[in-house]
């Protein structure tokens, strides 16, 4: 008998591991080759925001840091830089989750907007100390807001679909631990 | 006081700690060693995406095609408006006909007379496109054929119609093509019927501009634009599109090659071209033979330099 609480555990983790598989394939999908006015939301960070926010304990580091480098292979872009960002960002986030339990969800949205918005900074920081030829400024921003617009709708249907939500203050498992 | 409940646990803090500072470690040198050996890394990636994405293909091929079937259904929703449409260009396409088979007789004509061997090493290899690039921000599709079917890093691409992109970087079974849309790419182009030449420039927009034009007023918006083959990576001549003016009097080419249905490419086997090492030497008259035949005897002067070897006594 599998104990309930790795079980719970351990299937947020497959879910967030296909989740982001499937976003990653939908990407790499050959639909259409023609670039778009409107760059759209980086879905995979929006998760990754989203998830760290919400329950950290289901999203460990490492998967982080491996789904991320996989992204940077994929997608072209230099390898390791990105990755090591988002996981130095969630990171941080995740240490100031605890603390950040008894905010109201547009606190919630504009802490992971804040944050997103400075991974996406330094990573233009970097791309320009590095020399390293990126995209302009413009459709960046762009991304970004879309990516922040993307996460009130994401987190509302991760919570009405599989029950993802924040803990609340002082709240207990099953076995009477604290979360 | 509010703490992560993992440090709580005080054996396992510091040692997820140390694992973290390695990651984090990892992944910067990882990035590092891209920028200062990025070929090696991106061979390295290559032939990542070479094993990983062939292996998707049945997955996703068949999503694709109902995603392009969801398309097609959508349109029947203007269904007549598309028929009267398709009716006024058939119409167009029959006087074009007329006019091509007319000059493919007299094209015919001409070549027979003329015995002209068209450039034959213009041969060619056609792929399927495995997938996209996976990002807004770089343009690029992966083909199903690479080192294996001989294609090499820099030869041009096109669909039925026009110039879709380079190769650039070619794994065991893929290849991936850098479109001309992508912000890196730069092909050198000629504008007809002006023979202006310029630099076809992406930018991450549907249609990349023309920079470096010579006399920008002998541009004309619907003018053809071409492969001017500089360089030498591209051949000449190759279809690009057409150019377009936009509202703040720059140039961009309306792409030819049908970058929403990209489905199957044709690489050009191009080869590289004689190279012309140097300008031309003078052209001098042929060098006397060296003195040999200057025998003491005849103690005169040596007779002229143009001939000597031929008349010696």
């Amino acid at each position: 008998m599998v104990d309930p609480r790795t079980a719970a555990r351990l299937s947020y983790r497959a879910l967030f591991l296909v989740l982001a598989l499937a976003d990653l394939f939908v990407r790499l999908m050959p639909l259409s080759a023609l670039p778009s006015d409107w760059p759209g939301p980086d879905v995979l960070v929006c998760l990754t925001v989203l998830w760290v926010q919400r329950r950290p304990d289901y999203l460990p580091s490492f998967m982080i840091a491996a789904l991320f480098l996989l992204d940077d292979l994929m997608t072209m872009r230099p390898p390791g830089l990105w990755a090591l960002i988002v996981l130095i960002g969630t990171e941080i986030l995740r240490v100031r989750e605890a603390g950040m339990r008894d905010l109201p969800f547009w606190g919630e949205w504009l802490a992971g907007g804040a944050f997103m918005a400075a991974m996406v900074l330094t990573y233009q920081f970097f791309l320009t100390l590095f020399m390293v030829p990126g995209v302009s400024l413009g459709p960046v921003l762009l991304n970004l807001f879309a990516t922040i617009a993307l996460y009130p709708p994401l987190a509302l249907g991760l919570q009405w679909l599989v029950g993802l939500r924040r803990t609340a203050t002082g709240e207990v498992d099953a076995l009477g631990q604290r979360l | 006081m509010a703490r992560n409940r993992i440090n709580d646990q005080d054996y396992r803090g510091p040692v997820r700690r140390i694992l973290m500072a390695c990651l984090c470690l990892g992944l910067g040198l990882t990035f590092l060693i891209w920028r200062i050996d990025s070929p090696r890394v991106e061979r390295f990636r290559t032939a990542f995406i070479d094993r990983v994405v062939p292996s998707m293909d049945w997955a996703m091929v068949p999503l694709a095609k109902v995603a392009g079937m969801i398309d097609t259904f959508q349109s029947y929703a203007r269904i007549y408006e598309q028929n009267q449409e398709l009716r006024r260009e058939l119409q167009q396409m029959k006087a074009w006909k007329e006019a091509a088979v007319q000059l493919e007789q007299q094209n015919a004509k001409l070549l027979a007379q003329n015995q002209v061997r068209l450039d034959p090493k213009l041969t060619s290899v056609s792929g399927v496109v495995l997938s996209d690039s996976g990002s807004p921000f770089s343009q690029s599709v992966l083909l199903n054929i690479g080192a294996r079917d001989g294609i090499v890093d820099g030869w041009a691409t096109m669909d039925g119609l026009g110039l879709v992109g380079r190769i650039s970087g070619v794994g065991q079974n893929t290849a991936r093509v850098l479109l001309l849309t992508d912000a890196s790419s730069r092909v050198p182009v000629t504008i007809q019927p002006s023979g202006q030449k310029a630099m076809l420039v992406g930018d991450n927009s549907a249609t990349p501009p023309l920079e470096f034009l010579q006399s920008p007023e002998q541009v004309r918006p619907d003018d053809r634009v071409v492969s001017s083959g500089d360089g030498g990576v591209f051949p000449a001549g190759v279809l690009v599109g057409t150019v377009v003016q936009t509202r703040d009097k720059r140039f961009r080419v309306l792409l030819s090659a049908d970058y929403a249905r990209l489905e199957f490419v044709r690489v050009l086997r191009s080869h590289p071209e004689e190279k012309i090492e140097g300008a031309g030497a003078l052209i001098a008259p042929p060098e006397p033979p060296v003195i040999p035949l200057v025998f003491p005897d005849t103690s005169g002067a040596a007779p002229p330099a143009v001939d000597s070897g031929a008349g010696n006594g």
